[in-house]
């Protein structure tokens, strides 16, 4: 008999709190779209925040109110944006693919002014007199761009350069935003040329500093078919709506500063 | 009631008995969620709530039913069953109520449910102010002060944790040390620290 008085406290607290529970979860249920789960399951999850909204959820959230379109998601697979635009009964507008590289080809090859002896990170170095490398246009090589890569696409080389895997970067605009130098530019994904140079000191100057810097010898505005690249304030800058890749400007860079990419 | 009293247990849940760094309860949540200030600060307010309410529930239940029925040996289970009931409840309605606040603290609540330092407090008071299977004068408000102090000990830890994580992110650590070994050494640090209360006598 002892047994009985607390099983049927015991147990009847547990019945009053699960009715309760159940009650609640039907009085006070939000009600969500079913489509934002959907949605939400479909992008990568990767929350890199390149489409503006506050991570894969609040894009997923925008969509719906329509104030976004599918294709700022730089991340998500054609397929899959074809599957949310059919989600969302809209169609998908293409978009160019982009990647990101590099304009710098110095690294380890670019003398030291100084001994820097703070923060291993480009941003920290960046504050003490532009860093320590004699060019201060040049990638400094502490790696803030590879630490903030949410995709793994960027690795440090033996150079002290980073370097973009194609086929993992997914354009999310974070290594060019985080880069103190602004060494990082998007490119279609299909155009291989690219410049490995952000210096804009006169050709003299750019190499006493770099032996792989552009010295705005103009050779590549000349021989370019399509003309389209033109030296603009002692660097070579190259159209990528006129760009045709085929490698002509490759072929006659003194310095190696145009480059085809790996 | 004696005033006296209350300024007794706020002094010894805060800092004396604090109750992470010296009973050593809530430890999960502590490394976990300490890395920024931000979350760490709204974890805290989410947990002083929980506990300052939780007490007041346990106060009702062990005084009205486990004490008179003499089930007194119950009370671990009943309690994890009122908070975690209470807990869920809560989520559901800020939910319903608030999206805002349920974004700022909603994702911590479910942390809490298991949070030892939440039944630890419920354990507590009715061993301090519950003398021989009998509730002693004022033990309802004692219990809830205890409970809302216990609260702020814990987020005062927080704010300490979280402001210390936060600088040696700019610091050159060994890279073994990084994130949870540092805070492991860190937190014994500072619970040695804590110790130095306790030779405070009223």
């Amino acid at each position: 008999m002892d047994i009985l008085i607390p099983v049927l406290i015991l147990g009847g607290l547990g019945f009053l709190f699960g009715v309760g529970l159940a009650i609640a979860s039907r009085r006070l249920a939000v009600k969500t779209d079913p489509r934002l789960e959907k949605i939400h399951g479909l992008l990568p999850g990767s929350n890199c925040g390149a489409c503006g909204g506050a991570g894969c959820f609040g894009f997923a959230d925008k969509l719906l109110k329509g104030e976004a379109s599918v294709s700022a998601c730089r991340v998500s697979e054609e397929r899959v944006k074809e599957e949310i635009a059919r989600i969302l009964g809209k169609k998908l507008e293409k978009d160019t693919k982009l990647s990101a590289i590099l304009h710098c080809g110095g690294g380890k090859k670019v003398k030291d002014r100084f001994l820097y002896d703070g923060i291993e990170d480009c941003i920290s170095a960046n504050l003490a007199l532009a860093g320590e490398k004699e060019c201060v246009f040049g990638c400094l090589g502490y790696g803030s761009c590879a630490a903030i890569c949410p995709f793994g696409a960027i690795h440090m080389t033996g150079e002290g350069l980073p370097a973009v895997d194609k086929a993992r970067c997914k354009a999310c605009n974070k290594c060019v935003q985080a880069c103190p130098k602004k060494l990082f530019s998007l490119i279609p994904w299909a155009s291989n040329v690219y410049i490995a140079c952000s210096s804009h000191d006169t050709g003299k100057d750019t190499i006493k500093a770099c032996p792989v810097g552009c010295i705005a010898c103009r050779k590549c505005e000349q021989v370019c078919p399509v003309s389209a690249i033109q030296i603009i304030d002692n660097l070579a800058v190259i159209d990528y709506n006129k760009c045709t890749s085929c490698g002509e400007c490759v072929k006659v860079c003194p310095m190696k500063t145009i480059r085809i990419q790996a | 009631m004696n005033l006296g009293y209350f300024l007794t247990i706020f002094i010894s849940s805060v800092f004396i008995y604090n109750v992470i760094l010296s009973r050593f309860l809530g430890l999960c949540s502590f490394v976990a969620i300490s890395k920024e200030t931000r979350p760490a600060m709204a974890m805290s307010l989410a947990v002083i709530f929980v506990i300052t309410m939780s007490s007041i529930i346990t106060w009702f239940i062990y005084r009205l039913l486990l004490v008179p029925f003499g089930l007194t040996y119950l009370r671990t289970i009943s309690f994890i069953l009122v908070i975690a009931t209470f807990v869920q409840f809560v989520e559901m309605a800020i939910r319903k109520i608030s999206p805002a606040l349920y974004r700022f603290f909603g994702i911590y609540l479910p942390l809490i449910t298991v949070n030892c330092a939440v039944l630890g407090v419920a354990v507590l008071n009715s061993d301090m102010f519950f003398v021989n299977g009998k509730a002693s004068p004022g033990s309802f408000y004692y219990s809830v002060f205890q409970g809302l102090c216990v609260g702020l000990g814990y987020a005062l830890a927080m704010l300490l944790m979280s402001g210390i994580r936060e600088r040696l992110e700019f610091c050159n650590i060994p890279k073994a040390l990084k994130d949870f070994p540092l805070s492991f050494i860190i937190a014994s640090v500072m619970s040695l620290a804590f110790m130095g209360f306790n030779g405070f006598k009223f």
